[in-house]
């Protein structure tokens, strides 16, 4: 049986991945935990089904609008703390907690 | 010597992520610095055993074990996870910084889902969504397998996906 044919029965053809698979599989897709070959696979068939690529626009824009919320540490802050570490590394602080 | 050089490669490159870490645990940035300052010390007297593997990692579970520490200390108080998350959502709330192709609605219902999610989701949203933490990272931070914060976090963005869906906020809510 031909590809078109498959796809025209709503069969995956071979080496593809159907919905299912895909939806298994796409938060670890997005987070950047997968293996090269699979992410191909999956962005594959997020180009073709329009369903999983609106699913996966969804899950995008969750986490870039989380992300926004990352908050900024104050530099003073990691200078303080560089320098108390340069000293623990000097051995000019005790090493109590 | 070796170890200080050691803790000056492995160490000391990790201070922004230990004190964005911190903040997130403690909800207080004075005792956010004093968490990653006892983390620091414990972690220079441990450094001649790090095998130089993963030190963010490594790092982490040092702070979380200096943070279950400390926190035995204090009054049980300071421990209300559900007080933190709050305090969390509350700066969340306030803060106006939003890229342009963030929608308000679309925000607000994000925070509002997160929000909503039991303590055990939101920490784990928190520290890979808003801190951007690796999974094997959150889940030192946490003490349990990378396993857990896969599925975790799976459920967690589940719901948030859910709760845009029925605000008509997600794409696929108009399809």
């Amino acid at each position: 049986m031909t590809r078109w044919m498959m796809t025209l029965l709503g069969r995956t053809p071979p080496g593809r991945l159907d919905c299912h698979q895909v939806a298994e599989r796409l938060q670890h897709y997005l987070d950047g935990h997968i293996d090269a070959k699979r992410a191909r696979r999956i962005a594959a068939h997020l180009e073709e089904c329009r369903r999983c690529g609106m699913e996966a626009e969804t899950y995008e824009r969750v986490k870039a609008t989380l992300a926004a919320h990352r908050s900024n540490v104050p530099a003073t802050s990691i200078d303080r703390l560089r320098q108390f570490a340069e000293r623990l590394a000097r051995g000019d602080e005790p090493l109590t907690t | 010597m070796i170890e200080d050089a050691a803790f000056e490669r492995y160490v000391i490159p990790e201070i922004e992520v230990l004190l964005r870490v911190a903040g997130s645990l403690t909800r207080n940035h004075a005792e956010a610095e004093d968490l990653v300052q006892d983390t620091l010390i414990r972690a220079y007297r441990g450094i001649d055993r790090f095998d130089g593997r993963y030190p963010r990692a490594w790092l982490l579970t040092i702070l979380r074990n200096t943070h279950i520490n400390r926190n035995r200390r204090r009054r049980p108080a300071l421990l209300r996870e559900s007080d933190m998350a709050s305090d969390r959502l509350a700066t969340a709330a306030a803060d106006d910084r939003t890229d342009g192709f963030v929608d308000d609605g679309f925000d607000a219902e994000i925070l509002r889902a997160l929000g909503a999610l039991d303590e055990l989701f939101r920490r784990v949203v928190e520290l890979v969504d808003i801190d951007g933490l690796t999974y094997a990272e959150a889940a030192a931070v946490l003490g349990v397998p990378v396993g857990t914060i896969m599925s975790r976090l799976h459920r967690a963005r589940t719901r948030i996906r859910d709760r845009l869906d029925r605000a008509g906020l997600s794409p696929r809510s108009h399809m």
